[in-house]
């Protein structure tokens, strides 16, 4: 497709396929530049192989995002951590307290 | 970048990070990490386990990463990608503190790496376009997950990055430390060795090659 004159109608052949996939790749993640974007737009149709290889990675990239299930964190662990997190603000207050504290004290 | 060298700057990173001027009051700490830490806390554990393939592991990498988000909250930005900065906490946790005590240290194999990393170009794509539309969507998730979890650990992680957790390339190179280019570079590559797992799934479930 990187160097596809637009004139084809269908290449069997692509000379830059490794260049063209990861543009391919690059727009199907949304990470592509205008120009990029703009690139694939003019070429994607004439050359089989870009094609192919857009249908496939377009399929794989769909797949992981819904085949692979979601592992949500135990509530468990959410809970530990709360704690964990909990104790430094007890301990803060309790500083904070004793601070008070020593001060009415000797103030 | 070299393994050891790439671990010193996530260690000089944290030093860093350690010494930031207090910002925020202890309240704010507290509001700062429950509004915008804690809506990312199924992400997070489904990114700890997917690199760490262990549940418990996953649970401690998790709540290390949020421990030290907590510890060094003065260097996050309110208001800025919180998600982005927790991920890379995470990630940096995983490669500094995971990989020295793993369980299964022999699942990564860093000489698969090297070979897909020092590879040429043209040889990295030869063999994977040998893959049908029909089987990948035929597959089932264990069979996806699978292959997934066969990929060397930096190549899964930029595919989980990018296809699982939706970072752009520019969160990605933030997340990773690299720069956009390696992060499309290494990105391709991982997709070419995921294709050969599927392809081996798939011969596996009787579709015939392309070619």
């Amino acid at each position: 497709m990187a160097q596809c004159s637009g004139n084809d109608l269908t290449k069997e052949e692509c000379e830059n396929q490794e260049k063209c996939m990861k543009m391919i790749q690059a727009v199907l993640d949304g990470s592509a530049t205008p120009e990029e974007i703009e690139h694939f737009k003019n070429n994607i149709e004439v050359c089989k192989p870009c094609v192919d290889g857009y249908e496939l990675e377009k399929s794989i990239k769909e797949s992981l995002k819904t085949k692979l299930n979601k592992v949500c964190c135990p509530q468990k662990t959410i809970e530990q951590l709360k704690v964990k997190i909990g104790i430094g603000l007890i301990l803060i207050m309790g500083l904070v307290i004793k601070i008070k504290v020593i001060q009415e004290l000797f103030v | 970048m070299h393994k050891r060298q790439q671990g010193m700057e996530f260690e000089e990173e944290e030093e860093e990070l350690v010494e930031s001027k207090p910002k925020y009051s202890e309240i704010e700490k507290y509001r700062i990490f429950d509004k915008e830490f804690m809506p990312h806390v199924d992400s997070m554990y489904n990114f700890a386990f997917r690199l760490t393939n262990d549940e418990d592991d996953a649970n401690d990498l998790m709540q290390d990463t949020f421990m030290k988000a907590f510890r060094f909250i003065n260097s996050f930005q309110e208001g800025t990608n919180s998600k982005a900065w927790l991920f890379r906490i995470l990630k940096n946790s995983f490669i500094n503190d995971y990989r020295k005590k793993s369980k299964e240290p022999s699942k990564v194999d860093y000489q698969e790496v090297e070979t897909v990393y020092n590879s040429t170009e043209d040889a990295e794509y030869e063999s994977t376009t040998d893959l049908r539309i029909e089987a990948v969507q035929d597959m089932i998730g264990d069979e996806v997950a699978m292959a997934l979890n066969g990929l060397p650990v930096d190549f899964r992680t930029v595919i989980i990055l990018c296809d699982i957790e939706g970072f752009t390339y520019e969160e990605m190179a933030k997340i990773l430390d690299i720069p956009i280019g390696t992060v499309r570079s290494r990105l391709h590559r991982a997709r070419n060795l995921l294709k050969e797992k599927l392809r081996s799934y798939a011969k596996s479930m009787g579709y015939k090659e392309l070619r």
